[in-house]
């Protein structure tokens, strides 16, 4: 593995080693989430940064941290800059904390920022490994943000609050799709995304565990 | 290096260390925030509270606006105002968890699946506390999926329903859900709770396929239980166990007579 | 033969550097519904049979008419009957063609019912047909595969378990979800674990519940409400139930509901042939069967003061929603019900357990078999592993060797 450049750790993760698409990290809040844009918003922004911050925080002490206790040492430090992000949300931005819920509180259990602290940073320095967390919360909050446009859209017929589609209910024509308002929706927008950016690059597909026997070939023209 | 890392001594001192740092920062943090956390909690009940009563615009400063209202205490089995608590900081909703401010429901009465219900209430009056123009009553009560709160605006007469609202409730979105949709919610103006009926059973409800009188709601079609719930939580708090005697009492308080005949004039009057 | 002859001569554009060398899969779909296919097998050692997956997808096909008709004049018959009771009827091409065909609004009318219910099933039947077809198609010239015949049955079923006033624009939706997310991005037909007609439905059943649940979907007249049996039993009690509607009444099926589902006669006339010709399990059939009487019986025996479905006896579990169609085209599925014969027992009850829990208790969904066989379909892959590690077991304790072939 070549050295990681900082223009390499910031923008890889966003198509070509995105952690939800690719890794399928991060579900969990992806579907909870997702409902509307702006409050998508709100969580990528928060796990931008936590992911960069503990990233750079465990990267700081990477040398003092015993191997025996990182984890928890890892944990500790995201759990406490959890802390501060739900504070802070509570405390200016009441509406969003309200709708994020305990989703905020459980970003600490979000695999994405503890596979980073444990994979990149313990082994980088630390402001590297802060590009990186921003880069993998970039990731993270572009497949938030689809979904959340997808879900908001054809759900209640807005973007960001803002009505694109009048709803039967307010006078206009859309019938929203119920289907969109609920969590597992996100797993199918997830599902799409993950086809359209495998069909762009198609080394993300895995290989087959097995052969299947070709289908019925059309013959040579006569 | 690694060696020198896991030793007993530098474990401890890291954990130590990092406890010490991440405890102040969070403490910290929680310390210096609590007071805008606080406020903007406050801010968001009277918020709903000024939307039931149709005195909230988008942009309106809500603290400037909740001056109109009067928040009071009342003793829902007498239906006696009570000066026992501060009205700002009594929660109904913690009451009814303390088994000494509270009584466990049972079976017949207990129509809105709360199971207990707080002794004392909040409610908030509109205008002048001695004439109100509206009361604001706090309503819960269990929908399809979980409980539904919510607050319902009633006019000085004590039977004109001003609006209803639901600030947090689980229900089917696209269904149920529509509770908190201004269609579905606009309705409600100008409904009576109780009719031309004694003003002690409350006659509101939902029903399905057209309201025509004036104590019935056109139920949320394709939600028959969350219909039902809403019916049932009204039924409840405006009925004898709930706000029922401190509503007759209220309606008693502005005419100065029985309650039976208040409540037909107010009827014809309306 | 003038067909054969016909498509001999197209054949030639179709192959490979031809002129539609990438619509060989519509070719070669028609050709196989005339003839057999041209490439068979002819080494040794090969089972000869006369069926193919065309032929059981065309006979599961020609099994769902007896429903599929009784479902149109029963659409009609109710529409008529409501109208009949001053409610408004549905108006522009629909009472046009209804008026063209000699059809009328008279109740008692054979004719007039039937057409009313044709001009509401044949358009979602249509819409369902041409929209799915695409997709399936598509996906068979992108990936050089053969048009599948499962489509046939796929789209019928479908069609028939919406009821009558679905709009026409869900369908299409609700058809398309079905192929793509339910069945072709798994690699089609085959490979699918969901059955795609009930996964379209489900979609629909969660994307739009306003149009597709309720009291005033079922009969298609303005502003009627018209309760299915299920929803009656839950509200009202079996008591209501049982004084709105005799048990023969629902058997036969003169009651609301999807469209292909009222008829449990008709259903069952169907299963008979699936069953004679042996396409369907009768492993399966049974399973849910039973699952369902076991279930049943055993909420008759706790009983319940205030949910009045506890009451509900089998024989009325049989009879009313969706169970009947359920049971003998829907969990039959080959392709993503169990495939191991102890296994398709199972896999039965579990459906008619799950079908029986969801009506009973689950205060949301009236109406549980959909749910229940989406769910068992998750479960069968499950379930065969057990018995096929159970038979592998077996054959190295008999033999001492290890089994060639792991499944």
């Amino acid at each position: 593995m070549s050295a990681p450049t900082a223009k390499g750790v910031l923008t890889t993760p966003i198509f070509k080693n995105n952690p939800i698409a690719l890794q399928i990290l991060g579900i969990c809040s992806a579907l909870a989430v997702t409902s509307s844009m702006s409050v998508s918003l709100v969580m990528s922004l928060a796990v931008i940064f936590v992911t960069a911050f503990s990233n750079f925080f465990v990267s700081l002490i990477r040398h003092h941290i015993p191997s025996s206790i990182r984890i928890i040492v890892q944990m500790t430090i995201i759990a406490s800059l959890v802390i501060v992000v739900d504070q802070i949300l509570k405390a200016y931005a009441y509406e969003m904390s309200k709708q994020l819920s305990v989703f905020v509180g459980l970003i600490i259990t979000n695999c994405i920022v503890m596979g980073r602290a444990e994979g990149f940073a313990m082994t980088n320095s630390p402001g590297l490994s802060f590009l990186d967390g921003v880069g993998n919360g970039i990731g993270y909050g572009f497949i938030l943000m689809t979904v959340g446009f997808f879900r908001e859209l054809f759900g209640s017929g807005s973007v960001f609050g803002f009505t694109v589609l009048e709803t039967v209910s307010s006078g206009g024509w859309y019938v929203p799709n119920g289907l969109m308002l609920l969590p597992p929706s996100a797993f199918f927008i997830i599902g799409l995304i993950i086809w359209v950016l495998r069909a762009i690059n198609p080394e993300q597909v895995e290989e087959n565990e097995f052969e299947m026997k070709a289908n019925t070939q059309p013959k040579e023209a006569v | 290096m690694a060696q020198s890392n896991n030793s007993i001594k530098k474990i401890l001192t890291v954990a130590f260390a990092l406890c010490i740092v991440c405890s102040i920062i969070v403490s910290t943090a929680a310390v210096a925030l609590r007071s805008k956390q606080q406020l903007n909690q406050e801010l968001d009940r009277k918020t709903n509270i000024l939307n039931v009563a149709d005195l909230y615009e988008p942009g309106d400063d809500v603290a400037e606006e909740f001056q109109k209202v009067t928040p009071k205490v009342v003793d829902l089995r007498s239906g006696e105002y009570t000066d026992e608590f501060d009205p700002d900081n009594y929660s109904g909703f913690e009451a009814a968890r303390d088994p000494a401010q509270s009584r466990t429901l049972s079976g017949e009465t207990d129509i809105a699946g709360l199971s207990r219900q707080e002794n004392y209430s909040t409610v908030y009056l509109v205008g002048d506390p001695d004439d109100p123009e509206q009361v604001i009553l706090p309503i819960r009560g269990q929908g399809l999926w979980g409980l539904m709160r919510g607050y319902l605006a009633v006019e000085g007469d004590g039977n004109t329903i001003v609006g209803i609202t639901y600030y947090s409730h689980s229900e089917t979105p696209g269904l149920g859900a529509k509770v908190d949709t201004p269609k579905w919610k606009a309705q409600w103006k100008g409904k009576q709770i109780y009719g031309e009926g004694d003003g002690v059973e409350p006659e509101i409800g939902l029903v399905k396929g057209g309201a025509s009188e004036k104590t019935e709601v056109d139920a949320l079609s394709g939600a028959t239980l969350t219909s039902n719930g809403v019916t049932n939580m009204l039924q409840f708090w405006l009925g004898p166990e709930g706000f029922g005697p401190y509503l007759a009492k209220f309606r008693g308080g502005i005419d100065q007579e029985a309650v039976n005949t208040t409540s037909t004039d107010e009827t014809e009057g309306a | 033969m003038g067909i054969r002859q016909t498509l001999d001569n197209l054949e030639p554009h179709f192959h490979k550097g031809g002129k539609y060398e990438q619509f060989y899969p519509l070719y070669e779909a028609v050709d196989t519904i005339f003839y057999t296919p041209p490439n068979v097998a002819k080494t040794t050692a090969h089972v000869r049979d006369g069926i193919d997956l065309k032929r059981i997808m065309i006979t599961v096909w020609l099994c769902t008419f007896p429903a599929m008709f009784f479902g149109m004049w029963n659409a009609g018959w109710q529409a008529n009957m409501a109208i009949a009771d001053g409610f408004g009827a549905a108006t522009g091409w629909r009472e046009a063609i209804v008026m063209t065909l000699g059809g009328g609004h008279d109740p008692g009318s054979l004719w007039g019912n039937f057409v009313l219910g044709a001009t509401y099933f044949l358009p979602i039947y249509l819409v369902t047909f041409v929209v799915g077809g695409f997709w399936e198609v598509l996906f068979a010239i992108k990936r050089g595969h053969e048009v599948n015949e499962g489509f046939f049955v796929t789209s019928v079923l479908y069609a028939l378990i919406l009821p009558a006033t679905v709009p026409l624009w869900q369908v299409a939706l609700g058809i398309t979800f079905g192929v793509v997310i339910g069945k072709e991005i798994f690699g089609g037909t085959g490979k699918n674990f969901l059955n795609p007609a009930l996964t379209g439905r489900a979609f629909l059943y969660f994307a739009y519940p306003a149009q597709i649940s309720g009291d005033s979907v079922w009969v298609a007249a303005d502003g009627f409400t018209g309760a299915t049996a299920l929803s009656t039993a839950y509200q009202s009690g079996m008591s209501a139930l049982s004084d709105q509607l005799s048990w023969w009444d629902a058997f036969l099926g003169f009651m609301p509901g999807s469209i292909g589902e009222t008829s449990t006669l008709a259903i069952l006339i169907g299963a008979a042939v699936l069953l004679w010709t042996k396409i369907a399990s009768w492993r399966i059939m049974l399973g849910v069967f039973l699952g369902m009487v076991a279930t049943s019986a055993l909420f008759n025996l706790i009983g319940s003061d205030t949910n009045p479905m506890f009451a509900m006896p089998w024989y009325w579990h049989l009879v009313i929603g969706g169970f009947a169609f359920g049971m003998v085209f829907m969990a039959t599925d080959p392709v993503s019900a169990s495939m191991t014969n102890p296994g398709r027992l199972i896999f039965g009850i579990l459906i008619g357990v799950m079908t029986v829990l969801i009506r009973v208790v689950n205060p949301a969904f009236p109406e549980g078999i959909m749910l229940a066989i989406l769910f068992a379909n998750l479960f069968a892959p499950l379930i065969d592993h057990f018995f096929v590690q159970a038979n592998i077991k077996r054959r190295q304790r008999r033999t001492g060797d290890l089994a060639e072939e792991n499944a």
